[in-house]
């Protein structure tokens, strides 16, 4: 098997992700003021989404994979784009279709008549920001190539490998109401996602802004990328260095435990998903300068790490034809009902 | 460091800290099983007089049952109920009948434990004496309290620990049953009724509150919207309890209006209608009468006796005058008053001449606890069973065996006191011969008018004693048992003596209490003594020149004895043509004349007993109701100095955890971590509900705004607080969650102790009064810890299987 570089790829130079000695570490405050702008950012076109903006931020610097779930309209695709221009790198985008097929995600190798050899056609995926819309209405093996994809940081294509460069994420949207025609991801899938965020509607206020400000223009247009590629990856590396104590490692598998024992709910969530937990937690430990993990820290993401993860026996679902709401309810009540380890003072 | 970022999730886990308690203490339970159990109790109205002991049950109900309830709104576990309902009562039983033998009046110490057996055992006597309605003396009143007290703490367990309040019907049946299967007859069934409509409100209180959840421990926080809310009914749970209620209220009627009265004799073994002295729940006065007015003597018991004169066996001395009745005072003698060897009777000085004579009796047909005896005994032997004698009245008595059957072998005293000799007792009485001085307040003043009418122109207690005997042996009065009756005003009454006066005419009974109130009412000390005559001789069974004596029910008597000092209780015989006179009043003991009356009491001296006698009594009661009023003052203080200082214990120590807490800050052995928890212990004892599912940023999200709504708060002070709580709130999370040794918020340990004060100050000023005499005195913190250490699993169950 041959690990190939792919070529004319913008923010490629990076190694693979493991190796991340030599890239810039950033200090924490420094951090903490590049995510404050990067949200301010995104905030120039998505007005009153704090929360759904920095947990897609968080989801960034974990080097996790977002899911966004919402009805039509609300900005689901604006704020992976906004996300995307804020910081210096590559973006592509997928328009998931029936008809889409795995090679136009991952690429494909052509024969040059010139040089008379076969070359690789990189896919949509080689980009450090993966905008996948739509996601659901894509067949499950187009599906599953991207999941591949996301899983290894990797392409396998006609027996060579092609690495993917860090950053690497995928934020995918899909609509959880219309499901006709769609193909909703198993579980196992979703799984693949660190996390799920909807956008909600937007408060009256915030809906008249947006008349104001985006009646004509695209407010895309207006943005610039505040980050490079290269901070990007400092920031990364200053959030794997956050520092998770025993006390809340302890709390993380109670909370994931309390799901798998949980008599609303028919599945709990994976190991995978206490491992992503904690990075997400550490991400937003440094998203707001702090270099240890909270408590407060796990449950605010709680919902949005495990929610997506957990199904919810039918007992409790009811009528209701989008189990989300129901879950994440679920998730609060486990969350608020788990008690907090204090932590011997000094011996984390 | 940045600035918390508070408010992240604001109010997420909180059901209100109060209404959570408050569902725990069950207050409604506890109200209702005291209203079931309360009106239980009145169906006890039928076998007592009054209302007191009511009263007193009421209490004592209502200890067990709101201490119970409140230590639970306290937070303690609900297992801890009917322990602390048990403490309650034995501190209530312990302050109102340890005649202060408690330690600080509440909790018992070994005297207390004795008294209690001795109230037990007097209490038993007073229930077998009486008649009904019976009077509530304090031996009944301990029984009925401590009864109360007791179903209570039975009732507490069941409804609340066990939840099922369905069988605390059965408890409250003893109550409501008992007059129906002491009285012939007399199913109460008002009470009854009554009960059952206070069992059903029990029950609808139960089912109301199963629905409301409120049974449900621990409150588990719900969201709106959230389908599962952690509890669920158990089906059919209120409708089987109701079906079961049903059951109990309708056996208890079926029962309590069937049931078998216990026949009279059935306790004994013997036929019932036979001479069971006081063993079917009658008055001893009234017994005595019934049984002198039997037409057919039954025999009761035969006597040889070394005596030259036949002794009258006495049972029992009644010392108490209630009014009403009169009652024994408390019986029992200690456990090491063994009847081998009695004491000397007391106040018995050496100078008196006595003889000793010994009796063998063997029971015929009595079936009582009480030894007939002649008195005063120094031994017995050939009993079987537990036999005790009692230090007061020298009364032998069983707690357990009765005379049936007995055979047995009494050596006692003859008192052979001259005339001169008792005239010349005198001295201040003893405290507890003085008891034997007291009067109803209602007693008429006829009987002292009498008392005094009769008495004129002696000079000493004997005397006037004597002329009081020979009153009431004089012509004036008659002999006859039917009378009384018939007129109605049969028994020993201070009512009946005063009738009984002005008719003249009545029997034992009558006679001994007129002489014993007459002479109470003079200043001689006197009781009542009720045993046998010395019955007759049989003319067969004389063995070598000891005569057999036969006793018969016609032989039960009753008599006076009157107290002189350095003499002891010597017995009087007021009843005209019963019994024998005693030698040292008949005539040939020469009766002194006035002036005569000896050295101490000149010729023409008032008589002491007329006139400074009643002064000095009167001096003398005024002076001891004195000092026993500045004894209750002293006790009242002293017990309000050691409640204090109980009350005071937990304040005491929550302090002293703070000045710990304190000294390890500043000495820099504890920083952030243990400032942070004097914090939440503090907001605890306010009545902020601290969860262990909490984070520390959480609870300070709510302590600033607690800090914020501080009535008259300024601005800026409120901002210091908040900025302190904050501080400190960043150091305790690092020295919890942060790398080892990262708390480096404040790095000078006074800075620390400042930022606590400040909030402390915070916490206290945002808080109302109550809340803060709370946080002074029953600190929450105590018992209720803000952080548990758990590692606990959510409280959630895995019931159906994966789908």
């Amino acid at each position: 098997m041959r690990s190939v570089p792919v070529p004319a790829l913008a923010g490629s130079a990076g190694g693979p992700v493991v190796d991340a000695d030599d890239e810039t570490l950033m200090d924490l405050p420094s951090v903490e003021a590049a995510a404050r702008a990067i949200i301010r950012n995104v905030e120039t076109v998505i007005d009153g989404k704090r929360a759904a903006v920095t947990t897609a931020l968080t989801v960034l610097l974990a080097q996790g994979h977002l899911l966004i779930e919402d009805v039509p309209g609300v900005g689901k695709t604006m704020l992976a784009k906004a996300l995307a221009k804020s910081v210096h790198c590559s973006v592509s985008r997928i328009q998931f279709t029936p008809d889409l097929l795995p090679s136009d995600v991952t690429g494909v190798s052509v024969f040059n008549q010139v040089e008379r050899r076969f070359e690789f056609r990189p896919g949509a995926i080689f980009a450090n920001i993966v905008i996948g819309d739509e996601i659901n209405r894509a067949s499950p093996k187009t599906q599953s190539a991207l999941l591949e994809c996301m899983e290894e940081r990797q392409v396998t294509v006609d027996g060579a490998t092609y690495l993917l460069p860090p950053p690497f994420t995928v934020v995918a949207t899909q609509n959880p109401i219309e499901m006709e025609g769609t193909y909703a991801l198993p579980e196992a899938q979703r799984d693949r996602f660190m996390a799920r965020i909807s956008m909600g509607y937007p408060d009256t206020e915030s809906e008249l802004m947006m008349l104001d400000a985006r009646d004509t223009a695209s407010p895309l247009a207006g943005i610039e990328a505040v980050v490079s590629a290269d901070q990007l990856r400092g920031m990364m590396t200053a959030v794997r260095g956050v520092f998770a104590s025993a006390a809340v490692k302890e709390y993380t598998v109670s909370l994931v435990r309390a799901t798998r024992d949980d008599r609303d709910l028919s599945l709990g969530a994976s190991p995978r998903a206490t491992l992503q937990l904690i990075r997400a937690a550490k991400a937003r430990a440094a998203l707001h300068g702090r270099d240890y993990v909270l408590p407060d820290d796990i449950d605010s993401l709680a919902v949005a790490v495990l929610g997506h993860r957990l199904v919810a026996s039918s007992r409790v679902v009811g009528h209701h034809q989008d189990r989300g709401p129901v879950v994440d309810d679920i998730v609060r009540r486990i969350v608020a009902a788990t008690p907090v380890p204090v932590g011997a003072p000094g011996h984390p | 460091m940045t600035p918390p970022d508070a408010g992240i999730r604001p109010a997420r886990r909180g059901p209100s800290a109060r209404a959570a308690r408050l569902k725990q203490a069950q207050w409604p339970l506890a109200f209702a099983l005291l209203l079931l159990l309360v009106v239980a109790n009145a169906g006890l109205g039928p076998l007592l007089e009054d209302t007191g002991w009511w009263w007193l049950m009421t209490f004592a109900a209502a200890g067990v049952l709101l201490g119970s309830a409140g230590l639970r709104r306290a937070g303690l576990p609900a297992f801890f109920g009917p322990l602390a309902g048990f403490g309650v009562l034995v501190a209530m039983l312990t302050l109102f009948f340890g005649a202060g033998s408690g330690w600080l009046w509440l909790i018992p110490t070994g005297e207390t434990v004795d008294r209690f057996r001795d109230l037990v055992f007097s209490g038993a006597v007073s229930v077998e004496q009486q008649s009904t309605p019976a009077e509530a003396t304090v031996g009944i009143l301990f029984l009925l309290s401590a009864g109360a007290g007791m179903i209570a703490i039975l009732l507490d367990t069941l409804a609340v620990i066990l939840r099922v309040p369905a069988l605390a019907g059965l408890p409250v049946l003893v109550p409501v049953l008992v007059p129906g299967l002491v009285l012939t007859g007399a199913a109460n069934l008002p009470a009854l009724v009554l009960t059952a409509v206070a069992y059903l409100l029990l029950l609808r209180v139960e089912i109301r509150m199963r629905q409301a959840g409120s049974l449900q421990r621990p409150p588990v926080p719900a969201r709106p919207g959230s389908v599962s809310q952690g509890w669920k009914r158990a089906p059919g749970a209120p409708g089987g309890a109701v079906v079961v209620g049903s059951v109990a209220i309708v056996a208890a009627i079926v029962v309590s209006v069937t049931a078998p009265v216990l026949p009279g004799g059935s306790v004994t073994g013997t036929r019932p209608g036979s001479n069971l002295l006081f063993s079917n729940g009658v008055s001893p006065m009234i017994n005595l009468g019934q049984d002198l007015r039997r037409p057919d003597a039954e025999p009761v018991l035969h006597y040889r006796t070394t005596a030259t004169r036949p002794p009258y066996l006495r049972l029992l001395t009644l010392e108490e005058f209630t009014g009403r009745n009169w009652v024994a005072g408390i019986a029992p003698g200690s456990r090491e008053n063994t009847v081998d060897d009695i004491a000397l009777p007391p106040g018995l000085s050496p100078e008196i001449k006595t003889s000793e004579t010994i009796t063998s009796i063997g029971i015929d047909d009595l079936a009582t606890r009480w030894l007939p005896a002649p008195m005063p005994a120094r031994s017995v032997t050939g009993l079987l069973g537990a036999w005790y004698w009692n230090e007061g009245t020298g009364s032998i008595a069983s707690p357990g065996d009765t005379t049936i059957g007995q055979e047995y072998t009494v050596t006692a005293l003859t008192l052979e006191p001259t005339a001169e000799q008792l005239r010349q007792a005198e001295g201040a009485y003893p405290a507890e011969i003085r008891r034997s001085l007291r009067l109803p307040a209602e007693t008429p003043a006829l009987i002292g008018d009498t008392a005094r009418e009769v008495t004129a122109g002696t000079a000493t207690a004997y005397d006037a004693a004597r002329a009081l005997q020979d009153y009431l042996r004089g012509s004036d009065f008659a002999y006859d048992t039917e009378a009384p009756v018939e007129d109605g005003y049969d028994g020993g009454g201070i009512d009946v003596v005063s009738t009984f006066l002005e008719v003249k005419t009545g029997y034992c009974v009558h006679f001994s209490s007129a002489m014993a109130a007459m002479a109470r009412s003079i200043g001689i000390p006197s009781r009542i003594a009720i045993g046998y005559q010395p019955g007759s001789l049989s003319a067969s069974g004389s063995v070598a020149g000891v005569g057999r004596y036969s006793v018969d029910t016609h032989d039960l008597h009753a008599w006076t004895e009157i107290y002189f000092e350095g003499v002891g209780w010597v017995p009087f015989e007021p009843t005209p043509g019963r019994g024998a006179v005693p030698a040292y009043t008949r005539d040939d003991a020469a009766a002194v004349p006035l002036g005569e009356s000896g050295a101490n009491a000149p010729s023409n001296a008032p008589r002491p007993e007329d006139l400074g006698g009643q002064q000095n009594a009167d001096a003398q009661s005024d002076a001891s109701s004195l000092a026993e009023e500045l004894g209750g003052i002293l006790r009242l203080g002293l017990l309000l100095l050691g409640t204090l200082a109980l009350l005071l214990l937990p304040a005491a120590w929550r302090v002293t955890r703070r000045m710990l807490r304190r000294r390890g800050i500043l000495s820099g052995r504890s920083g952030a971590a243990d400032a942070w928890r004097e914090i939440s212990d503090t907001a605890v004892d306010h009545g902020v509900f601290v969860r262990d599912t909490e984070t520390p940023r959480e609870l300070a999200a709510r302590l600033r705004v607690l800090i914020g709504s501080a009535p008259g708060a300024r601005g800026a002070g409120i901002g210091a607080a908040a900025a302190a709580l904050d501080r400190i709130l960043v150091g305790a999370e690092q020295s919890r969650y942060g790398r080892p040794g990262g708390d480096a918020s404040h790095p000078r340990a006074a800075e620390l102790l400042a930022d606590l004060d400040m909030v402390l100050r915070g916490i206290r000023s945002a808080s109302d009064r109550r809340a803060r005499a709370r946080a002074t005195l029953l600190p929450a913190s105590l018992w209720r810890p803000a952080e548990r250490r758990t590692d606990s699993q959510p409280r959630t169950r895995r019931i159906y299987a994966r789908e």
